[in-house]
């Protein structure tokens, strides 16, 4: 039957507005309007004045910008190869258990991963909370004096980057188990025939093989711990000082706070450029990793 | 009479009922940010006020987040016009919101309505809601912080005087010898102290500042003149606390009412909003003798920082208030000022003067202990960067942990605050 490209086109078009209107309302549009906002000094609500470069230029002479800057990649230092590499071992654990045990230890490590971010601060908060948490009883029980986790200036991220991991590992697990389940049993037989070591085993077999599982959950964790907020935000309630302050949160600070909706438009534009080099960056370099391992 | 026909005049019946229902009952919609022992307190307000009015004005009460989450909703819901009739405020947010354009004026013909007069309130408080000559809410109370204290520790560490109140309380000297003698008496806390979060003690810290005659803001200038010494040194006596063991050291607001009222702290600065919670666990026999008293005398003065709680009728953008729904709002308001001696069980202090004046508020403890510090009470700087959760109160609060938990020296804290106050 010959087709009718313009019926088709027709089709394509119908299927797709749907989703392609909501997309410019609820992502262009305000992607556009912040870029705009961000050479004006408008307050939180209302337009501003057209001041230039102005936010920008500020940024560059502003420790607190400079601070965020840090935090964040430092919050990722601590987050995305760390929380990859724990998930890859407890997936390595995991696909050696059988049946019904293998699914409820899995069903384990997933369970904090479906939890809200309010509850995950509040069962850490309470944990180790200064006074009253059963953390400190243990500490004061084995002699250790007691830690201010979330309130000293030098546990904050490091703990909250040991939260997140709890919190979000679990669906790295899962796609690192569908990639293991994925390579064949036969080259694993064929290794075992060479009496090839476990060591060998992972090094030549499971690491290059799992690879492009191991760039993609590499890459979903670089952008999301780029875009750190809520954990931070919850953990610093009653006022923690700046040394807490990430990207995200010196955004909510300039707008919701201080009602610079221009000066944090500028930060959000930064963080934005930011995301999308660090993660193209990211994405083709580990690209050329594996091109070359070919 | 065929059964359709019976439909149609039931439908006619009951809607014509309900349209004279809905002409006779206004709906005022409300918004507050009361979510402790005092919201309790207005939830029975609300619900006698609905009561007394029933059929005319019903109040539809929603509590919101207080600070940040519920200013942030006021200013985009006015923008889009889907803001309340009526909503509480802090009066020392008013200059911010007055220059962001989002609250209606208050006028004298107002004024009337509600059988209210500038003159029922004292002048600090009508002052405090007062920009450029012109009312912007109707305050109903003054919310200021003061001292509590567990008299039965007090009495075993030989510190409690004669009139049942605190000794020690004339200088910094004095006090902080108050205090070691209650930890040498084996006190874990003498003094609870909300140390880990800076929002709670900015109200500490502000009233030690004016304690000195110190302000923030001379002129457009934040921290003038020899204003940052005086800074320093309020800080520099809180951290001295912690560090000899005088006061609770990162502790949130949870943990130190919870210290207080288990006993392991002898003494909390804390705001008058925390006086339900000890009256209410004092009546089920579960808390210690206490009182509250007015804050000690760190320095040259008595000087307690205070806000007050008002009410403010917010400007909806597109959807201007109607005047009988406004008229209905103005009843509210006088209403809930008028009935405030019950407000008064939440420890706040009635703004409305005949309120006050009444001899059952006089006999009403501990309110009538603490009441004689009305004469010495500081509110913010009045400036668009004032006010709860506002641009001044965030910046010097993210210093106050680290510093007053001793991570932190309080000229470098000050000097950061300065700078940073004085580029936003």
């Amino acid at each position: 039957m010959l087709r009718n490209s313009r019926t088709e086109r027709l089709v394509a078009l119908v299927l797709v507005a749907p989703f392609m209107a909501i997309y410019l309302l609820a992502f262009v549009y305000p992607t556009v309007q912040m870029f705009r906002i961000s050479f004006t000094d408008a307050p939180l609500i209302g337009a501003g004045r057209w001041v230039g470069l102005d936010n920008y230029l500020r940024l560059d002479n502003d420790p607190m910008f400079r601070r965020a800057v840090w935090n964040t990649a430092y919050f990722v230092l601590m987050t995305v190869v760390p929380g990859t590499l724990i998930a890859l071992l407890i997936a390595l654990g995991v696909s050696r258990l059988k049946g019904r045990f293998q699914a409820i230890v899995l069903a384990l490590f997933f369970l904090p991963y479906i939890l809200p971010v309010s509850v995950v601060y509040l069962i850490w908060d309470w944990t180790l909370n200064f006074q009253f948490g059963i953390a400190m009883h243990a500490l004061d029980w084995l002699g250790i004096p007691r830690v201010p986790v979330f309130k000293s200036r030098l546990w904050f991220l490091p703990a909250v980057a040991g939260v997140t991991i709890w919190w979000t590992a679990g669906f790295s697990i899962l796609l690192f188990l569908a990639g293991l389940r994925s390579i064949p049993a036969e080259i694993y037989e064929a290794a075992a025939l060479d009496n090839s070591t476990r060591w060998t085993t992972f090094r030549r077999i499971t690491w290059p093989l799992l690879w492009p599982i191991t760039s993609l959950v590499l890459t979903i964790q670089l952008i999301l711990q780029l875009k750190i907020f809520d954990q931070v935000y919850l953990f610093s309630i009653g006022g923690r000082p700046n040394d807490n302050m990430v990207l995200v949160y010196y955004v909510f600070q300039k707008a919701f706070q201080q009602n610079q909706g221009g000066r944090a438009a500028a930060v959000a534009v930064t963080l934005f450029v930011l995301v999308v080099v660090v993660s193209v960056l990211q994405f083709q370099l580990l690209r050329f990793a594996e091109r070359r391992r070919r | 009479m065929n059964f359709r026909k019976m439909m149609a005049i039931a439908v006619v019946a009951a809607g014509g009922f309900w349209v004279v229902a809905a002409q006779a009952e206004e709906t005022v919609a409300w918004w507050d940010f009361l979510g402790g022992g005092d919201g309790v307190r207005m939830k029975q307000m609300i619900s006698d006020f609905n009561a007394a009015h029933a059929g005319k004005i019903k109040i539809d009460a929603t509590t919101l987040e207080w600070g940040t989450p519920f200013y942030a909703k006021v200013q985009t819901s006015v923008a889009v016009g889907e803001a309340p009739d009526v909503m509480t405020y802090h009066a020392s947010r008013i200059p911010l919101a007055v220059s962001q354009d989002i609250l209606e004026e208050i006028t004298a013909d107002d004024m009337s309505k509600m059988g209210l007069s500038a003159s029922d309130f004292a002048q600090t408080t009508m002052g405090a809601v007062t920009v450029d000559g012109k009312q912007y809410a109707v305050p109903l109370d003054t919310h200021p912080i003061v001292l509590y204290y567990n008299r039965d520790l007090l009495k075993k560490a030989g510190v409690l005087g004669g009139d049942g109140r605190p000794v020690g309380m004339g200088n910094k000297e004095e006090f902080t010898a108050t205090l070691q003698k209650l930890k040498d008496a084996g006190v874990e806390f003498p003094l609870g102290s909300v140390t880990a979060d800076g929002n709670f003690m900015y109200r500490t810290i502000y009233s030690l500042v004016c304690q000195q005659g110190g302000e923030l803001l001379t002129g457009n200038e934040f921290l003038a003149g020899d204003n940052p010494e005086k800074l320093a040194r309020a800080l520099a006596v809180l951290q001295g606390w912690t560090k000899a063991g005088l006061q609770s050291t990162y502790t949130d607001y949870p943990a130190t009412v919870a210290l207080f009222t288990s006993g392991k702290a002898a003494m909390m600065i804390n705001g008058v909003w925390e006086v339900p919670t000890m009256t209410d666990l004092a009546k089920q026999g579960k808390l210690f003798d206490w009182g509250a008293v007015e804050i000690p005398v760190i320095f040259d003065k008595p000087c307690t920082y205070a806000d007050s709680h008002s009410f403010a009728i917010p400007k909806n953008k597109g959807k201007e208030i109607s005047p009988e729904k406004r008229a209905a709002v103005l009843e509210v308001i006088s209403w809930m000022d008028k009935h405030s001696l019950f407000w008064a069980t939440a420890g706040h202090i009635p703004a409305y003067k005949p309120v006050t004046e009444t001899a059952e508020y006089k006999a009403m403890e501990p309110n009538a202990t603490y009441s004689t510090l009305t004469a010495n009470m500081i509110f913010d700087p009045k400036s668009p960067k004032a006010g709860v959760a506002g641009p001044i109160f965030d910046i010097m609060s993210n210093y106050f942990v680290p510093t007053l938990n001793g991570e932190m020296e309080p000229g470098e804290a000050v000097k950061s605050i300065k700078e940073e106050l004085n580029s936003m």
